[in-house]
């Protein structure tokens, strides 16, 4: 509930400030929303180019170009966030379309043959891992769902597939974290009684 | 129907996936290179000068055909004298029309706005 408010309370705090850069074309205004969102916007576009610090940084400064120029496109209907993760995945979409990703994805089934991890310690490390075998819709859906704590709606809406296509995506892709992490677990049980 | 112990699953899934994620980025620059980048906001001009050359030409065409009429005489004559014939309701109507016009017109754009 206190998230809830939380939530609505940055989202009006965002609507005064885009109305104060519409209203008066207010360069301070639109640092301050440059300066709330930059971190999560280049968190999202370096996931989602597999950790390339100056692609993803590069890409991130082409999205709040855009969101100046566009930004008396936005209606207030979605949170600003939302609209930002919006462009920045559209810009991600049209850089690969220039520069095609290395083909890596892994089909499904594919998590369950990883080997099971040997340390704890090494859970991090493998869950990133497996994450990494998923397919590249079902990371992409997890990245925007689990990691930037969009609604299922707002995922829809900012990687434009229908809501039904999102919640598949999301159940396939955390069931197929939990079948590894079963098997993570019954590794880490049998390291205990031996 | 999701079971209790699949939605804790998820829950658990859901937990090591976030604690996996860093956050948001530290600014370390960012922000002021892309306000330097920034350019200079355009002002959306309202070029008006078409629009009211249009009201003042429709105007002098309404003037023109409506001048040699009868109808605008007498109509115009009944309403200032007070009276309510034929003619002058026309004329009263035809102005609450263009006036509910005018301000549907303005309506939506204050919406679009």
């Amino acid at each position: 509930m206190t998230d809830h408010n939380d939530r609505a309370a940055e989202a009006r705090v965002d609507q005064a400030l885009v109305a104060r850069v519409l209203l008066g074309h207010d360069r301070r205004a639109f640092e301050q929303l440059l300066r709330r969102h930059q971190g999560m916007v280049r968190a999202q576009l370096r996931r989602l180019l597999h950790g390339d610090e100056a692609a993803a940084d590069d890409l991130a400064q082409e999205v709040f170009l855009l969101a100046w120029r566009k930004l008396d496109q936005f209606r207030g209907e979605a949170r600003f966030s939302t609209w930002l993760y919006r462009i920045a995945y559209s810009c991600f979409l049209q850089a690969c379309r220039k520069r095609p990703q290395p083909a890596g994805q892994v089909d499904e089934g594919e998590v369950e043959q990883l080997p099971a991890p040997r340390q704890a310690i090494d859970l991090q490390l493998d869950l990133e891992r497996a994450m990494q075998q998923l397919s590249t819709a079902e990371q992409t859906v997890l990245l925007h769902c689990v990691h930037l704590e969009l609604s299922h709606e707002e995922t829809a809406e900012v990687l434009a597939m229908p809501l039904g296509t999102v919640k598949t995506h999301a159940t396939r892709g955390k069931a197929k974290l939990r079948a590894w992490l079963a098997a993570w677990n019954d590794a880490a049980g049998k390291e205990k009684t031996s | 129907m999701m079971s209790h112990h699949a939605q804790e699953d998820d829950d658990e899934i859901e937990a090591l996936l976030r604690r996996q994620f860093d956050g948001p980025l530290p600014d370390e620059g960012f922000s002021e290179r892309v306000m330097r980048q920034l350019p200079p906001a355009h002002r959306r001009r309202t070029v008006v000068w078409p629009l009211w050359a249009g009201v003042i030409a429709g105007l002098a065409a309404c003037w023109s055909q409506l001048l040699p009429s009868a109808l605008l005489h007498a109509g115009w004559r009944d309403w200032a004298g007070g009276q309510l014939s034929a003619p002058a309701i026309i004329l009263l109507m035809l102005a609450a029309g263009m006036s509910l016009l005018a301000s549907c017109w303005s309506i939506a754009e204050a919406d679009k706005r």
